[in-house]
């Protein structure tokens, strides 16, 4: 019979290294919260009249076509008046939230002049932001309806003032010999209610085409005439014929009139006057198009003489 | 080793207790961050475990929320409680328990294999939904953390050795403790 081995009792060591898991553990979750923390922007809150399509965890904040946001919560305010709705801006977008930011709403909008945010048709409302370059805010009210389009382009704003608005809106064109050249950018009745005051913005290459002595007229819609001597239709384009639209012509006098410093008011007539649409006057544009125009012109093939 | 040395069994619980404490840890991740970003013709739409379930509910799919909230909320968090307690009272249960507190055992190993349900349910859905603007789902890093907690509670079930549960020597005054 065999005597039993000498026991070896092992003993289990003081800090097992098993339990480097948990310390590990600790050590993944953590970093896991942080990081989710740490891609967290700031959230804000926005006050609206109207919270119509706006949904939380769904309406998202775009800026130029991105989205940079999502919302969080809508409630009702307390005294009933509109609704908050909390907002939470991506990290990298955190600049958004400036205390003169503007936010509003998009919603679909079929309009003579476009069609507008029809994609909100089947996502849902969205948000949308122009950024402003104040301090950070966290409260702000929102806007009840889309500003007009941002113009990046510098160019100058005149004033017209016209006796009646016809089918001018917002974003309708001005033209000069039927060519865009600019956009009505806000209408609005005049202070004393005798007219009404249209601002409009002339893009940058063209700004030389509108001289002190320039004269507008509204370019919307169609004018039918019938008289003994027959019939005659004024038309202008179609687009400003659904959207409205402004047209300007320059007296071709020389010496031209010097150009018209920004914010000049000038009258807005109801039609042209046949002279108006004779003037030709020579000034020079730098429109991307003139260039272009140039090498055009080298590249004419002479007439193939027949034999 | 010899399996009845009643250090080893000392030991089966230091691991096995070591592993659901991690286990334990990663839950709260796995619960607070989100496990899944879907995104429908535009719309982004991130979702945790629990905001998950509440979506099945109020669309109506009744069947479905309760088998994600057993499989991902209940049998976790049971599991992980069965374990603790078979962890904290391994060496004091009378003997007569022993049997009862085996098949606890053998339900706390059985059932844990179905919280992987979800982790299952995130890969498909990120496999299968990806139509570009139409669709796609992308996993988050809370399935990562989802996922540990079931293998960790899985590896701390299977590191308990039952047969501690039938040891007499090492449940009363332990002679194994440094003397």
């Amino acid at each position: 019979m065999k005597t039993a081995d000498t026991p070896k009792i092992s003993r289990a060591p003081a800090f097992p290294l098993i339990w480097l898991v948990p310390l590990l553990a600790v050590a993944v979750a953590g970093w896991m919260g942080f990081r989710e923390l740490r891609e967290r922007g700031p959230e804000i809150t926005i006050d609206f009249k109207d919270g119509t399509g706006v949904e939380a965890g769904k309406t998202v904040l775009e800026h130029k076509g991105v989205s940079v946001g999502m919302v969080k919560a809508v409630r009702l305010k307390h005294d009933l008046s509109g609704v908050s709705v909390v907002l939470r801006i991506d990290k990298d977008a955190a600049e958004l939230a400036s205390s003169d930011s503007q936010f509003w709403i998009v919603h679909p909008e079929i309009g003579f002049s476009g069609v507008h945010g029809l994609d909100t048709l089947l996502t849902g409302s969205r948000l949308n932001v122009r950024p402003g370059k104040g301090a950070p805010a966290q409260q702000f009210t929102g806007l009840d309806k889309t500003p007009p389009p941002e113009i990046s382009d510098k160019g100058r704003t005149f004033v017209l003032q016209g006796d009646r608005l016809g089918s001018l809106t917002t974003g309708a064109p001005v033209f000069f010999r039927e060519f865009k050249v600019g956009t009505v950018q806000t209408t609005w009745l005049g202070g004393d209610s005798t007219g009404v005051l249209i601002r409009i913005h002339i893009d940058t290459p063209y700004v030389d085409l509108v001289r002190t002595s320039t004269r507008f007229w509204n370019a919307g819609g169609f004018d039918f005439k019938v008289s003994l001597l027959g019939a005659e239709l004024k038309d202008t384009s179609l687009e400003s014929l659904v959207a409205g639209g402004v047209s300007f012509a320059t007296p071709d006098v020389e010496p031209l009139a010097p150009p018209a410093p920004d914010g000049t008011q000038f009258k807005l007539a109801s039609q042209a006057e046949k002279e108006w649409q004779s003037w030709a006057p020579k000034i020079p544009v730098k429109s991307p198009e003139s260039i272009s125009e140039l090498s055009a012109k080298i590249e004419t093939v002479p007439a193939i003489v027949k034999p | 080793m010899n399996p009845d040395s009643p250090s080893n069994g000392l030991r089966s619980i230091s691991t096995s207790a070591a592993l659901a404490t991690a286990s334990a840890v990663m839950l709260v991740p796995a619960n607070l961050l989100p496990v899944l970003s879907t995104q429908t013709s535009g719309q982004a739409q991130t979702n945790t475990i629990f905001s998950g379930v509440v979506e099945l509910w109020s669309q109506g799919l009744w069947a479905i929320a309760v088998i994600v909230f057993s499989a991902s909320i209940v049998i976790p968090a049971l599991k992980l409680g069965g374990l603790a307690w078979l962890l904290l009272n391994a060496r004091r249960i009378p003997r007569a328990d022993a049997r009862k507190w085996a098949h606890l055992y053998a339900v706390l190993d059985l059932i844990g294999r179905w919280s992987m349900l979800d982790v299952f349910l995130v890969t498909f859905l990120t496999g299968l939904i990806q139509f570009g603007l139409l669709a796609t789902v992308e996993p988050r890093s809370g399935i990562v953390a989802f996922a540990s907690v079931v293998v960790l509670t899985m590896l701390a079930t299977q590191a308990f050795d039952p047969r501690m549960l039938w040891r007499e020597d090492d449940r009363h005054p332990s002679p194994v403790s440094p003397s």
